[in-house]
């Protein structure tokens, strides 16, 4: 019984849009990444779960909404008055979205974390969860939200779907899906010729119904020629804007590990990050380090909102940053919190595990693989993926 | 004869008569939706004390403690369904076996999370925690069984658990009993144990505490309870669905165990009924023509800013300030009249903006967003939780009440 649900299991995959679902995980992964690295550097320096970079993310989607209705996008204008959306309409969202996130990570550095940062780590993390129910419920009085408002969808200018042949077909089997086609057009043809004799088009002659089920015989044999040359190629379909994520998330995750690693602030940071205390003795000016973590790992968030509300078009409410945010976190986790290279690997794999759970036909599930993932990852590398898990020295 | 059994059997029968006479209370003078947000109360008391076990005491930080409390209710949820109509036990009975029955489900499933415990420590424990939180209620969500009769049971949308049993006096019985487990494990052997876990993990393996058997079991200990209180929340609601488990549940429960103090147990019961009435309380408000009460966007911001005054002022006075403890109480008093007028002042100035003046809000909206906001402000005010590490005890009651007694009476 077990083995048949298998086997009918692996007969209902689809395994020709396997590639596709590979590549279009990965572009979630991204947006994942972008806001697992605001986690993991808010982690790195304060050693602190920062539950509200999840609000600020939903902040950022409605900074995104209102400067696109600024520019004309608005729900009530009817469809051909919108104005045209260019790359600098979208520079200009994406902009203004990292620096209202920016402004607000710091505005909550200031007044809640700091203030906490002698106590005790659970009281700054009650905090924390203070702050992420006061953004989203603040949010639920003053921000529109009935019903959800989303994105315009003409704000994006990258709406064409590209696909990519990764491995052709052999060329008879092209070649027969080329003349099933013909057979199947002139018997069509044949059979359509024939119906204008025919007296009643329900009960047809001999001759007319030969016809017929020759027609019928040679549709199925396009479909299975089609089939075959089908699972033979390999093809990769995206969005135009789904790739316009990854490109932009490459290049913030670039600039963010050349300010890491190559400027003085960068090298701060990192010292910061392995030992607090130890930094501030060397002159680091350590509440400066922290500001500026927060900025950089708010404006990550800004510009992963800007990009999932424009490109994605999925509606916006106070609650949007919930689960994104959890997710996010957990891949931080699964990629070693702390750890910037885990945090991308981590939103990757999480991107790519999500998108296969609901290929293979489990959507159900697919909140929760996140969680699996990251369980059975732990329970065998417990600091994750490619964070160090220290031996404990007494 | 020991002497501390006089004192426990008077507190026992205290606790059974308590509950017997809030039964007859609750039943005599309260509406039935006055009677379910008593119930409720308890529910989360019980949760409170419960998660302490393991979050304050054990020290181990789980942050997904609706789980448990939803995995009782489901457990008392679907065999309600399938074998009420069948079973021998009616009423009352019913449902004590079945508060035995969500105990162990839950208890197993507090062993199948505290397992991870033994190897994750800290943040990552924390995020397990409510991995698995999330994970049971996606799987209750994506569960629908159908019967041979052709109805559907569970789902997103929720089941009705039938009978409708709601015995105001077992629940808070049951919630005394947490208490009691908690408290007496706390000063048991293996109370120290755990508080020693929490101390330092490595230290209390070298004196030879089994660190691994001690966590798992404040996991299933406390687990136990939240099944519990799950199975109640079933019978006495009638009605469970994966929405009245959401994440923010485990916030609010681990909120009412921070603010408790380290480890305190009346501080989680204080924190627990204040947190929950609180929030209902001001989802009751109403105006006097009986319609929403609503505040002008001017009030709003006029007490606004006057909190923010006074949690400034407060906070320079507890940090900043040198002076004799008087003049400190009275700095308090008078930020707290002081933010009390400026309040008023700063409305009645805004009032003639018109933009402010304009927009109004209803309370019952704003409940929520006062709840987060006093969240904020007790951390940066009293990080150590308000109760500190005070702690109800017959002790501390006769001291209060200026009784002396002879020290070796006490237990």
């Amino acid at each position: 019984m077990a083995h048949a649900a298998g086997l009918s299991l692996l007969a209902s995959l689809d395994f020709g849009t396997l590639p596709s679902q590979v590549v279009n995980g990965v572009l979630n992964g991204a947006i994942y990444a972008l806001i697992a690295l605001g986690y993991t550097m808010v982690y790195g320096v304060l050693r602190l779960i920062n539950f509200a970079h999840g609000e600020v993310y939903m902040l950022g989607a409605y900074t995104a909404l209102f400067v696109s209705w600024a520019y004309g996008f608005r729900p009530d204008v009817p469809p051909d008055q919108l104005p045209e959306s260019t790359l600098l309409t979208l520079l200009v969202m994406m902009l203004a979205s990292m620096a209202v996130c920016a402004g607000v990570g710091v505005v909550i550095e200031r007044f809640a974390y700091r203030p906490m940062r002698n106590q005790a780590r659970i009281s700054s993390l009650i905090t924390a969860i203070g702050v992420s129910l006061l953004l989203q419920y603040g949010g639920g009085l003053f921000l529109p939200q009935n019903p959800p408002p989303t994105m315009n969808e003409r704000v994006n200018p990258y709406r064409q779907t590209l696909e990519l042949t990764l491995v052709r077909a052999p060329q008879e089997l092209t070649t027969a899906v080329e003349n099933a086609r013909q057979l199947a057009q002139r018997s069509e043809a044949a059979f359509q010729e024939r119906l204008k004799l025919e007296k009643d088009r329900f009960n047809l002659s001999p001759e007319g119904e030969r016809l017929r089920d020759a027609k019928f015989e040679a549709e199925r044999q396009l479909r299975e020629a089609e089939s075959r040359r089908n699972t033979a190629q390999v093809t990769v379909r995206v969005g135009a804007g789904r790739l316009a994520i990854l490109v932009a998330s490459l290049a913030l995750m670039f600039l963010l590990r050349q300010l890491v690693l190559f400027t003085p602030t960068g090298r701060a940071m990192r010292a910061v990050s392995q030992d607090f205390d130890s930094a501030a003795l060397m002159g680091v000016n350590v509440d400066r380090i922290v500001t500026i973590t927060f900025v950089i790992g708010s404006a990550l968030a800004g510009a992963g909102a800007m990009m999932t509300a424009t490109f994605l078009g999925t509606s916006i409410s106070p609650y949007y940053g919930v689960l994104p945010g959890v997710k996010a976190f957990v891949a931080a986790v699964l990629g070693g919190i702390g750890n910037i290279p885990g945090a991308v690997l981590g939103g990757i794999l999480m991107g790519v595990a999500e998108t296969l759970v609901i290929w293979a036909g489990y959507s159900q599930f697919a909140d929760a693989v996140a969680f699996v993932v990251l369980i059975v990852v732990l329970l065998f590398r417990p600091g994750g993926l490619l964070g160090s898990s220290a031996v404990e020295k007494v | 004869m020991h002497k501390a059994v006089p004192i426990r059997a008077a507190s026992i029968v205290l606790g059974l008569l308590g509950c017997w006479g809030l039964d007859l209370l609750c039943r005599a003078f309260l509406r039935d939706s006055e009677q379910r947000l008593v119930v409720l109360a308890g529910l989360y008391v019980t949760l409170a004390v419960s998660l302490n076990l393991i979050n304050g005491i054990a020290g181990q930080f789980s942050i997904g403690h609706a789980a448990f409390y939803q995995i009782g209710a489901y457990t008392a949820g679907y065999l309600a369904f399938f074998f009420y109509l069948q079973s021998p036990l009616q009423g009352v009975g019913w449902l004590l076996a079945m508060l035995a029955l969500g105990m162990a489900t839950a208890a197993l499933a507090g062993l199948v999370v505290g397992l991870p415990s033994l190897r994750l420590r800290g943040d990552y424990l924390a995020i397990v925690t409510l991995g698995f939180g999330e994970i049971i209620r996606i799987v209750v969500q994506a569960i629908d069984l159908t019967t041979p009769a052709g109805e559907q049971v569970g789902g997103a949308l929720g089941m009705s658990v039938e009978p409708r049993i709601r015995i105001v006096g077992l629940v808070w019985l049951f919630a005394l009993a947490a208490i009691a487990v908690s408290r007496n494990l706390c000063k048991s052997s293996h109370g120290l144990a755990l508080l020693s876990i929490r101390e330092d993990e490595i230290a209390s393996a070298a004196m030879g505490v089994q660190v691994a058997k001690m966590k798992v079991a404040a996991f299933m200990i406390g687990s136990a309870f939240a099944g519990g209180a799950g199975v109640l929340l079933a019978h006495s609601e009638s009605f469970i669905s994966p929405s009245m488990f959401p994440m923010d549940l485990s916030f609010i429960v681990l909120t009412m165990v921070v603010l408790r103090g380290s480890g305190a147990i009346t501080g989680s019961v204080v924190a627990a009924l204040t947190l929950f009435y609180v929030p209902e309380y001001l989802r009751g408000l109403k105006a006097a023509d009986g319609t929403a009460l609503t505040v002008t966007g001017a009030t709003l911001v006029g007490w606004i800013l006057a909190v923010i005054a006074a949690v400034v002022a407060v906070r320079w006075i507890a940090y900043q300030y040198r002076g004799p403890r008087k003049t400190r109480l009275a700095g308090y008093a008078a930020t707290f009249f002081g933010a009390l007028l400026v309040g008023r002042a700063l409305g009645w100035a805004f009032s003639f903006f018109p933009a402010l003046s304009g927009a109004s809000y209803e309370v019952q909206k704003l409940r929520m967003v006062i709840f987060a906001a006093s969240l904020i402000i007790i951390m940066l005010l009293r990080p150590e939780g308000v109760l500190g590490r005070h702690e109800f005890s017959w002790d501390w009651l006769a001291r209060a009440l200026r009784i002396r007694r002879p020290r070796e009476a006490v237990g």
